[in-house]
């Protein structure tokens, strides 16, 4: 038995190997941990009101994904009701922790793992950024800039240079999900509100009372846009009018988080057309634009890179 | 169970309080490793850079001879791209009436690399390759393991195939040179769409005996996997052997914690 077994673990293990080789659909999971340091998890446990908000925005995208593939994004009630109060009574319960988004959306996760890998990657650095703002660490400044290159340094890291969002959302599906489904989008967009709003007042507070007096107002604006979509905004929010000193001073991550929040629109989208009818077509359609328009791997090719510095929107 | 193992546990049990409050996502309920709290584990690895240490109790209620406990201290660390690296020692009471490949007190380093994330169409595979050094007690040769994993969901349920084959480097006695073993198990998370913090985990298994001329070693266990904060899962799991000799377990129990940062 033992000279049978062990080489026939190794053959199958080598047959596995091969198999998965040669299969189109064959994808590596790499995930990456955050970056390490004693700032860590600082905005949980000194602004926790904010972050909880933001573990209730995790929720929500997944949440979203996972309506929309399994609904075809056809279903109206099934999105805009059913969904979307889910999300907000996730959000209601101010979680804690961050939920597990793989068992809110163990179907998106299957058919986009790379797309979500990137998510996960911008998510950290968003995370990373609130928790320096958040810490007592004497030089933020260089900690920013040193989760910025940890984040540069990931192959699924999100361009940091100006993409022409306008044109971004040009693509023959483009608009599907926000004029299908225009409580949900403006609930998403009122997540990136959020995201992007805190920025500028976190960092202009001295000190941890500041802070938490500083982001009640946009917290209070935030609920209110739960409670009522601001439906009519025609675009997304974007951090440069949000918080313009963050965004003059950190102009790469600014890129980077509006580039995120224009590729959760634009999954939306292709999540919710009919003009991609099979999920094989719908993943093909993201990762296209995932790899050619989107991942700082193809900076060299990228039409969509704004070429002057001026903001289009 | 007898007071001799009331007392061993108890040291473990206060280590674990005093972990309690630390602070607060670094090791995830929801990821699998074998022990933590039951023998399975799902195809991914830890994520790269991450590190986690590991520590549980195992009894052994046998049916026949005293209750075993088993202490597991453990590291883990991402070392690559999809590969986590293991370093072990289970401290085992009575050590000196062991048989098979585990003994108390051997070195065990393990790799496992996840080759891939489970698809539409296709479910997750890892391999996990071990070595026992014989630091241990009556510990004799080098024993190495392999073992194949699977990962598939069907919905937020997730079915797992572990089958691995342990070959001893220096059988004694009646010892088995070689053993294969193979468990189906299954995990669910609990709570969803309020609560992301428990996942539940059961497994059947069948491994053949340590012994030459004895039956396999089959039966069941289940566990609980609990994300107390971003750093800390806590762990849970009991079980039971149907078949096997006749020492084997009536009663299997595992409490651990996980810390990573």
């Amino acid at each position: 038995m033992k000279k049978l077994a062990f080489p026939g673990v190794l053959l199958l293990i080598a047959v596995m190997t091969l198999a998965l080789a040669a299969c189109n659909q064959f994808e590596p999971r790499d995930k990456r941990f955050y970056y390490r340091a004693l700032w860590n998890f600082s905005l949980r446990e000194d602004l926790a009101e904010l972050d909880s908000e933001f573990n209730g925005v995790d929720f929500g995208h997944s949440n979203l994904y996972e309506n929309l593939l399994l609904t075809g994004g056809q279903d109206i009630p099934a999105i805009e009701d059913r969904a979307r109060k889910e999300t907000l009574a996730f959000i209601a319960s101010k979680p804690r922790i961050n939920p597990n988004e793989e068992a809110i959306a163990p179907t998106y996760m299957k058919l986009a793992w790379r797309a979500q890998n990137t998510f996960d990657e911008a998510h950290a650095l968003h995370r990373a950024t609130y928790d320096i703002m958040a810490s007592d660490e004497p030089d933020k400044d260089r900690a920013i800039r040193n989760v910025l290159t940890y984040y540069r340094e990931s192959a699924y890291a999100i361009t940091v240079k100006r993409l022409d969002h306008h044109r971004l959302d040009r693509f023959p599906y483009s608009s599907t999900f926000r004029t299908r489904f225009p409580l949900f989008n403006a609930t998403i967009w009122s997540y990136h509100y959020l995201q992007v709003a805190v920025y500028d007042p976190l960092q202009a507070a001295r000190d941890l009372a500041a802070k938490t007096q500083a982001v009640r107002p946009i917290l209070t604006t935030y609920r209110r846009y739960l409670e009522q979509p601001p439906v009519e905004w025609t675009f997304m929010p974007l951090t440069a009018e949000l918080s313009p000193s963050f965004a003059a001073r950190y102009p790469e991550i600014a890129n980077i988080f509006d580039n995120l929040h224009m590729l959760h629109d634009n999954i939306s989208d292709i999540l919710a057309s009919e003009q991609l009818p099979t999920w094989d077509a719908k993943r093909t359609e993201i990762y296209r634009i995932l790899n050619a328009y989107y991942l700082a791997s193809a900076d060299t090719t990228n039409p969509m890179i704004v070429k002057d510095q001026e903001h289009h929107h | 169970m007898n007071q001799p193992v009331l007392r061993a546990i108890r040291p473990l049990v206060v280590l674990l309080l005093g972990l309690w409050p630390l602070p607060s996502v670094a090791l995830d309920h929801d990821n699998l490793d074998p022990n933590r709290p039951i023998g399975m584990e799902d195809a991914y690895a830890i994520p790269k850079g991450e590190i986690g240490m590991e520590g549980g109790v195992r009894f052994n209620d046998r049916r026949e001879g005293r209750t075993r406990v088993t202490f597991q201290p453990q590291i883990i660390y991402g070392a690559f791209d999809n590969t986590q690296i293991e370093i072990q020692g289970d401290l085992i009471t009575e050590p000196n009436t062991l048989v098979g490949a585990t003994k108390s007190g051997d070195l065990h380093l393990g790799l496992l690399y996840n080759f891939n994330t489970e698809t539409i169409d296709l479910p997750a595979f890892a391999v996990r390759v071990e070595a026992d050094l014989p630091t241990g007690v009556n510990s004799k040769g080098v024993d190495t393991q392999m073992t194949g994993i699977l990962t598939r969901s069907f919905g937020r349920l997730r079915a797992h195939l572990n089958a691995g084959y342990t070959i001893l480097g220096s059988p004694q006695g009646q010892e088995r040179p070689g053993a294969y073993r193979a468990v189906a198990a299954v995990s669910y998370p609990l709570g969803y769409p309020s609560s992301f913090r428990d996942t539940l985990i059961a497994s059947v298994y069948t491994r053949q005996s340590d012994q030459r001329g004895q039956r396999n070693n089959t039966g069941c266990e289940i566990g609980l996997r609990h994300q107390l904060t971003s750093r800390i899962v806590l762990d849970g799991g009991l079980g039971t052997e149907f078949v096997g000799p006749s020492d084997r377990a009536a009663l299997l129990g595992t409490v651990g914690v996980s810390v990573g940062f």
